[in-house]
């Protein structure tokens, strides 16, 4: 499964780039390393299916001894995923302090319109700026924390010793598929959120600039490729027209305006770096979701036919220490990437 | 699973009532106009419960015969993340502005 993993992002790395399919030839690659992917998974769940508990190997070797040598392993794969979200953050914060930022460039005045200045511009000026945008976020945040809460519900019945059989199936199936259902709604107000948006009723609009609906992200033009990005907060005649913005009188810019030496403008700006540390910080958080999502939607399938009992039930502690994991990463992805 | 009570609760139902609340404030300090840098501060402060409170209740990196070791195999990587954020993230002398062409904005054969 892993060399099928490592196949598919290969080959959807060299056939889509910068926004376009640029090697169709990959494209029969693409479909043998999700068959590959596939085959693995059916051969993991053939095996998992039937497992009842009844020989659940004891790690021996000091200092793991007596711990089930599933968890010790589920939990330096954990410290292996940790790692990789760590060089992540650190990227974003090295950019994020190093660059300038576009709020700074403009208004130091050092920038003509027409002309392109790379600066750093974070997510969170797009999604922060009203609650309506921050809306799917917020709303995914909840969600996460719900859906930690609804697989250690799930774990806490499949080991109850006292109950029914029905009962601890019915109770399992439920707490596992209110999981699955909060880790779709994630993924769609991802997708919201970076492609769609959505319109607001019309006694909104007051509350959103006029604008009648929440543009996504792509719409906005926030992306890895954005090499002339445009926001109306960078723009000197839309800061004029419009209530609630302003221009700081302290700012270089606007002294530059006043002796008339810049004659304002709309400044254009680079911000390829600071779209792709969002997207491929975000996206990682996202795949992992969607991981979680596959392996939900097998567990949910098994509990559905009472395949989790006292005996059994560390799995699905094993899949929440993972899917806890994705809910603790993204405590951390949120407030620094959307908030801040 | 958890052998333990939070001030005499359910410790499962008292983390995930603790996490929403912390979350809450989290989305009201955006909300609310208080600077740049105090609203980083204010989103730091939260951030670090909210992970602990995950990772020691939801985790079971509390309470559990195993959770000693467990924590510090969760520890482990720390040492590469502090030097990660420190070295790399914080303190580069010239951070972004010093890398080369390649790494930069703008040099992307386009």
């Amino acid at each position: 499964m892993s060399v099928g993993i490592a196949m598919f992002l290969f080959t959807l790395a060299g056939a889509y780039q910068w926004g376009e399919f640029t090697e169709p030839g990959y494209v029969p690659l693409i479909g043998a390393s999700l068959f590959v992917v596939t085959i693995g998974l059916l051969v993991w769940w053939r095996q998992d299916i039937s497992f009842d508990g009844s020989y659940e190997p004891k790690s021996t070797g000091a200092p793991f001894q007596n711990i089930d040598i599933r968890k010790v392993a589920m939990w330096v794969f954990l410290m292996s995923e940790m790692m990789v979200f760590t060089s992540l953050f650190s990227t974003y914060i090295r950019y994020r302090l190093g660059i300038e930022s576009c709020q700074e460039v403009f208004e130091s005045g050092n920038w003509v319109e027409g002309s392109s200045v790379t600066c750093f511009e974070p997510a969170s000026h797009l999604i922060a700026s009203s609650w309506f945008h921050l809306a799917p976020g917020a709303i995914n945040t909840f969600a996460l924390i719900v859906s930690s809460f609804t697989v250690v519900q799930a774990l806490r019945y499949a080991k109850m010793v006292d109950i029914d059989d029905t009962v601890r199936k019915r109770k399992v199936t439920r707490y596992l598929g209110a999981t699955w259902v909060l880790a779709i709604i994630f993924l769609t107000l991802k997708m919201v959120e970076w492609f769609v948006g959505f319109p607001l009723p019309d006694f909104m609009h007051e509350y959103n600039h006029g604008d009648s609906s929440i543009k996504s992200l792509y719409t906005e033009g926030y992306l890895i490729n954005a090499d002339s990005y445009q926001h109306h907060a960078y723009d000197t005649h839309y800061i004029e027209t419009h209530e609630g913005y302003e221009l700081s009188e302290d700012s270089a810019l606007y002294a530059m305006m006043q002796a008339g030496t810049h004659p304002g403008g709309h400044m254009m700006a680079n911000i390829q770096v600071s779209a792709t540390t969002f997207y491929v910080t975000t996206g990682t958080h996202g795949a992992h979701v969607f991981g979680g999502i596959i392996g939900l939607t097998y567990m949910t399938f098994k509990a559905s036919r009472g395949g989790y009992t006292p005996d059994n039930a560390v799995s699905i502690e094993y899949f929440g220490l993972y899917w806890h994991f994705v809910d603790l990463v993204w405590v951390l992805v949120f407030p620094f990437f959307y908030l801040y | 699973m958890a052998h333990y009570k939070i001030m005499g609760q359910d410790p499962y139902w008292m983390n995930f009532f603790g996490l929403i609340l912390l979350t809450v404030i989290e989305v009201a300090a955006v909300g609310v106009d208080l600077g740049k840098t105090m609203t980083l501060f204010i989103l730091t402060v939260i951030a670090i419960p909210k992970f602990l409170m995950i990772a020691a209740i939801f985790m079971h990196l509390y309470g559990d015969e195993d959770s000693a070791i467990l924590t510090i195999t969760a520890l482990f990587p720390a040492f590469f993340i502090i030097i990660m954020i420190l070295f790399v993230g914080l303190t580069h002398p010239e951070a972004a502005s010093g890398l080369p062409d390649w790494c930069r904005p703008g040099n992307y054969g386009l």
